[in-house]
């Protein structure tokens, strides 16, 4: 059995495989540590499951003891507590998505925070995540801002309390790779993409900033009590981060209106 | 005369004059303006389309004579989105 300890968000997750390909699939874009501090989630991962991915139609089920995720490529066991997950998966893309899938809906039943669907890229010293509809521009917006470093190119890691909001580096990667920082970055703002001819940007009101980042959040659930979670946790963002729109030129000029 | 109340106690806010109504069970977002969503608060308990419409009145200090149309627009966009059902 191959074992690693892997920090993901102020989390450390142990996964285990019987599979070297597996494990193997973990050396690029995860913060791997040496620690004997107690994981937070444990997850044994196996091959061999499924077909290639197919769409991303997921069947939850629960049961009085646990919670499955089921998709054509992956599945997902993971225990009411969220501290012991079993995922079976067909292939890289699958695994990806599969831990995407179960990080997110731990970090909602912690009330820790959530997994928006966007880029972000760090400006003397604070976060800034760039999101909107698919196709909109995130990880354009995340490659025109390079050298600056980029904390995620698809999926934000964010961390939300009463009185702050932090994200960190995420290793849910589509193509621009992480150097998995370790540490935590201030959110300063959220800007939803448009692509334009000439740059602008304009506030949403809160009310507003709330409806526009409910389709961004990555979750799986068909329970009641989670959705509030999610619903409150956004709350707790808008009232700390402003959102902007932005409408934005193919090149770097848009950061003359953010920093 | 008709009655209407909330049909379960959605999680809502109120941020500066807008109010923001999760449906948890159709995962539905519905946005009101003030006076909506002092309607909203109101449905806590049963009222009439004439009971909200003389609590508006009050509280905005309005006197529309479309008022009372507005608000039984208002009342069945909210029974549409799943929000409110008759008080029986």
């Amino acid at each position: 059995m191959y074992k690693k300890l892997l920090k993901i968000g102020d989390h450390t997750v142990a996964v285990t495989s019987h599979s070297t390909t597996v494990i193997n699939m973990f050396n690029s874009n995860f913060l791997s540590i040496n620690s004997s501090i107690k994981e937070d989630l444990s997850i044994l991962i196996n091959d061999n499951y499924g077909v290639p991915f197919v769409d991303y139609n997921v069947v939850i089920t629960k049961s009085q003891d646990s919670i499955s995720y089921k998709r054509k490529d992956y599945f997902i066991t993971v225990d009411c507590n969220y501290t012991n997950a079993t995922i079976l998966v067909h292939n890289e893309l699958a695994l990806k998505h599969a831990l995407m899938n179960l990080y997110s809906s731990f970090i909602v039943h912690h009330n820790w925070g959530l997994l928006l669907h966007s880029s972000c890229v760090i400006d003397k010293g604070m976060a800034h995540i760039f999101s909107g509809h698919s196709g909109a521009g995130k990880s354009t917006a995340a490659t025109l801002s390079q050298p600056r470093a980029l904390l995620s190119d698809e999926a934000t890691i964010i961390k939300i309390t009463t009185h702050t909001v932090t994200v960190f580096d995420s290793p849910f990667r589509s193509e621009l790779n992480a150097k998995c920082l370790s540490k935590p970055y201030k959110l300063d703002t959220i800007h939803l993409l448009n692509q334009s001819l000439s740059n602008s940007r304009e506030r949403l009101t809160r009310g507003n900033s709330l409806l526009h980042l409910m389709d961004k959040v990555f979750y799986w659930t068909e329970s009641s009590t989670e959705t509030r979670k999610i619903f409150k946790l956004l709350h707790l963002l808008v009232n700390q981060v402003p959102v902007y729109n932005l409408y934005f030129q193919k090149n770097n000029t848009f950061w003359e209106m953010i920093s | 005369m008709q009655q209407y109340i909330k049909k379960d106690d959605y999680e809502t806010v109120q941020l500066d004059n807008e109010w923001i109504i999760m449906n948890t069970d159709q995962f539905t977002v519905t946005k009101l303006n003030d006076i909506g969503g002092f309607c909203w608060s109101l449905l806590e308990s049963p009222q009439s389309t004439e009971a909200l419409t003389k609590s508006v009145k009050v509280q905005f200090n309005l006197d529309n004579i479309n008022l009372s149309n507005h608000i039984e627009v208002f009342l069945c966009e909210l029974m549409d989105f799943g929000l409110i059902q008759h008080a029986v």
